[in-house]
């Protein structure tokens, strides 16, 4: 259910309740909270979210917990009072020495893990959809980038037999052209896909071509790697600068016809 | 009443009788195979053919070719040589795909899409319409155990059959007819690389491996082995198969750790070379065509590389292995050779069927006459193409090229290799990123102007190291600012590389300690007639040079329990210590609760 792992995320729940039903006190509420959400940010997920979110959602909630617990006197001192009797009381002496060992004993094993850890190759962020540029110049033609759209478009209403033949057209060139790496059913996972990073778009995706104007497709297209801002790491990106491969027609064609596989408009003008 | 119950047996008994060849013609209805046609315009046709002739746009560049369905030949079923696939074995195919061919599989079609193309496609063949077609599947014992002995037997059946005249002597596809073999429509087939199980095209398993020799792959030269061996001694060869392999999976890492050695590291001494190597860390990485830039490879024969490094003091040295079928060292090659146009389809010929219109240009009897042919040539001043001579340049000749697609298509032969050399290289940055933009690399595809790469190139005709400056695919120069090395072997289908450079560089990347430098690599398949950009490739990944002194977790482990145990040790005296003032404070002015400390 929505990519949750429920083996974990139900007994979470549970132990919440049993808390609620035990009327608990605010320390172990403060205790069940950070554990809590530590488990649930790291092995609540089919597929995990990257240990950075992990950690700056674990910080902030952490910062909202200590915000909380000494919000008033009363609350800080009952969430204090246990850690102090712990501490204090004679009765608690065994339990206290156990934590003051397990507490080092985790911190070293923390860094024991760390350093044991299998290297890996060092990752970067990149941007998926970089800002185009407001202008673009294609076999000597200039298009405002803000303005321009898929000059085929319109046969769509009006001479659906051109329209058809654009398509084709566009068909011919995604699978002499696109397919090793865009994937026959577009979705990625092209014969070569497996070789490239960045992975190739995969256009089924909802979040690739309905949120991006043709023009920005077209200048996907036409400049490709080579093309992207530095935010995009453009030495990375095996996307050709297809205007070295085919004619402006052509790249309009393709650009219509991965839009219509998967039945999707491009985003359209002016809107955000 | 007997008489009846006689008349019925008789008829349940035909019934059975035809049944089973009955029920296995079924080209579904009209409706189904409409709703098939549909589906199959949509995700097929374009390999396939909108005909289901196996020609569609894509299959001038792809290899393997798309399956003709007119043909009524397919190669992976459970049924016997020659016959028809039952619908479970085009199923199968059409989920999972055929690995490393342009067959991908379509886990997003429903159970009911995939009956009606299996039904549409029937449709171009009238084979299936032919009761005496079909055959039944055939039984797929359990994998009997994998014993030495059982595989020790599979390894004599192995040779008794002659697998290794295709498949080669420990399985790498490198057998001496591989660089010889055609389909039944002309086209060069490789033998499966039976060390690599990943890229089997039917399949992995035990099973997979025991229902292609029981059947055969229609269509290729793959035959059956049903009648010519029994059931139990084709177990044992699929043990022994299976056995040459490591993993079903290529485990593609994305990065080499170069291990430190005390040793020196001499090229010349195989032996010590080998034991130094022995323990390095071995990563295999994905190689793809290079279909970024002209000179486009859409279908190179290596799929992936192995490499590892070692360094000392003052050198570090890297290896590299891939399969080939053939050692083609007699040709030339550099990074830098023009591939004209018409090269980029893949339409290879093997050797013995050369047809006339290949040579009719002169494009591949001698290198020089295609050059001769238009009086013009360009002679590069440094590499091998000085020594064989040309090589087209000219711009007129790819456009007059350029327009011969079919014209050349099946004409372009591979012939005795003569051509083009195989060859290997590393590709480095020409400098690390500045500490403030970490993620800048060169361009991977040689470099950028900007950013140049260098190149650690083998001809494997020579079998030594030059290197290369690449600023851009259309800027690639020879360097002598470095010196590398290089010594190369061919052994039973596999290429060992081993280059050797100075750690410091005054022009290129340096390799310090516990560094994380890009790495690159390219392949060039001489049969193949991969040559310039025509290659294969990969992507940047890593090399990271471990530390040469191993550090030991424990002292780090110790701080980190010293810190915390401290920090819990003054928490435990200062809460104490104000526990006692506050009870002090409470016998002295009646202030009650631990709160009042806090104030």
């Amino acid at each position: 259910m929505y990519g949750l792992n429920l083996v974990v995320v139900l007994p979470l729940v549970a132990v919440a309740g049993v808390l609620v039903w035990r009327r608990a006190n605010t320390l172990t509420w403060l205790l069940f909270s950070l554990i809590g959400l530590w488990a649930f940010f790291k092995f609540g997920f089919i597929v995990p979210i990257p240990q950075s979110v992990a950690t700056i959602y674990l910080g902030i909630t952490g910062l909202a917990l200590v915000c909380y617990a000494s919000s008033s006197r009363e609350r800080l001192a009952e969430t204090v009072q246990p850690i102090v009797r712990l501490i204090v009381e004679p009765r608690y002496r065994l339990a206290l020495a156990g934590l003051l060992i397990a507490l080092p004993a985790l911190a070293a094993y923390n860094v024991y893990a760390d350093l044991t850890a299998p290297l890996e190759a060092p990752g970067f962020g990149r941007e998926i959809h970089p800002p185009p540029p407001t202008e673009l110049t294609v076999h000597d033609e200039t298009l405002d980038m803000a303005t321009a759209d898929n000059p085929y478009l319109h046969y769509h209403e009006d001479d659906p037999e051109a329209y058809e033949q654009h398509l084709e057209n566009g068909r011919r060139i995604y699978y002499e052209n696109c397919f090793w790496c865009h994937g026959d059913g577009m979705g990625g996972d092209g014969m070569f896909a497996h070789g490239l990073n960045p992975v190739p778009s995969n256009f089924n995706d909802v979040g690739t071509l309905p949120i991006l104007q043709s023009s920005y497709v077209h200048w996907r297209i036409a400049k490709g790697a080579p093309g992207l801002p530095a935010g995009g790491t453009p030495w990375d990106s095996a996307m050709p600068a297809w205007e070295k491969f085919l004619t402006t027609e052509e790249m309009w064609d393709v650009n219509l016809f991965i839009y219509d596989f998967n039945g999707y408009q491009p985003r359209a003008l002016g809107q955000h | 009443m007997t008489a009846c119950i006689r008349k019925g047996i008789a008829a349940a008994f035909a019934a059975l009788l035809v049944a089973p060849a009955a029920a296995q013609v079924d080209l579904g209805t009209e409706e189904q195979r409409a709703a098939g046609k549909v589906v199959y315009d949509k995700y097929c046709g374009q390999c396939h053919g909108d005909a289901g002739d196996g020609y569609g746009y894509a299959t001038p560049r792809v290899q393997p070719k798309p399956r003709d369905f007119t043909t009524g030949k397919y190669k992976f079923r459970t049924t016997p040589n020659g016959m028809l696939p039952s619908d479970d074995d085009l199923r199968r195919i059409i989920e999972i795909g055929a690995p490393y061919t342009s067959m991908p599989g379509w886990p997003n079609l429903t159970s009911t899409e995939i009956q009606n193309v299996i039904y549409y496609i029937k449709s171009f063949s009238p084979d299936f319409e032919n009761p005496d077609r079909y055959g039944e599947p055939i039984d797929i014992p359990r994998p009997l155990e994998s014993t030495a002995e059982s595989i020790a037997r599979g390894r004599v059946v192995y040779e008794e059959q002659g697998c290794a005249a295709c498949h080669g002597d420990v399985g790498r596809g490198d057998g001496p007819s591989a660089p010889t073999l055609v389909d039944d429509a002309g086209d060069h087939i490789r033998a499966a690389d039976l060390t690599q199980r990943w890229t089997y095209r039917g399949g992995p398993t035990k099973e997979d491996i025991y229902r292609t020799f029981s059947t055969g792959l229609n269509g290729t030269p793959m035959p059956s082995y049903a009648d010519s061996l029994e059931v139990e001694d084709r177990q044992h060869l699929v043990n022994y198969v299976y056995s040459l392999g490591e993993a079903d999976d290529p485990n593609y890492g994305t990065l080499i750790t170069a291990a430190w050695t005390e040793e020196a590291i001499d090229l010349q001494d195989t032996e010590a070379l080998d034991t130094l190597f022995e323990t390095a860390p071995m990563t295999r990485f994905p190689l793809i065509g290079q279909i970024t830039e002209p000179g486009r490879n859409f279908y190179p024969s290596a799929t992936s590389i192995e490499a590892q490094a070692v360094y000392n003091r003052g050198e570090i040295a890297f290896r590299v292995r891939w399969n080939d079928l053939r050692a083609d060292n007699t040709g030339r090659n550099n990074p830098s050779l023009e591939v004209p146009m018409w090269d980029e389809d893949n339409d290879i010929v093997a050797t013995g069927d050369e047809g006339d219109d290949g040579g009719f240009f002169g494009v591949e009897e001698a290198p020089a006459d295609d050059a001769g042919f238009f009086g013009v040539e360009e002679v590069e001043p440094q590499d091998d193409a000085s020594f064989f001579g040309v090589e087209t340049v000219d711009d007129s000749a790819d456009d007059f090229f350029g327009t011969g697609d079919d014209f050349f298509g099946a004409g372009e032969a591979a012939s005795d290799g003569a051509e083009f050399s195989d060859a290997v290289a590393l590709q480095f940055p020409a400098s690390l990123a500045p500490e403030d933009t970490p993620q800048l690399k060169p361009y991977f595809l040689l470099g950028d102007a900007q950013n140049p790469v260098d190149l650690w190139f083998v001809n494997l005709t020579y079998g030594v190291a030059d290197t290369f400056r690449g600023r851009g695919s259309e800027a690639i120069e020879p360097t002598e600012a470095d010196i590398v090395e290089a010594v190369t072997s061919y052994d039973q289908g596999e290429w060992t590389v081993t280059f050797k450079r100075r750690r410091a560089s005054r022009a290129g990347v340096s390799f310090a300690e516990q560094q994380y430098t890009p790495i690159a690599f390219s392949v060039w398949d001489g049969f193949n007639r991969e040559r310039g950009n025509k290659r294969a490739l990969s992507s940047w990944f890593y090399v990271y040079t471990e530390p040469s002194v191993q550090q030991t977790a424990t002292i780090p482990m110790l701080r980190a329990a010293l810190i915390v145990l401290a920090i819990e040790l003054l928490i435990v005296f200062l809460v104490r210590r104000r526990a006692r003032q506050g009870t002090a404070e409470e016998s002295a002015g009646g202030l009650t609760g631990t709160e009042a400390p806090a104030v």
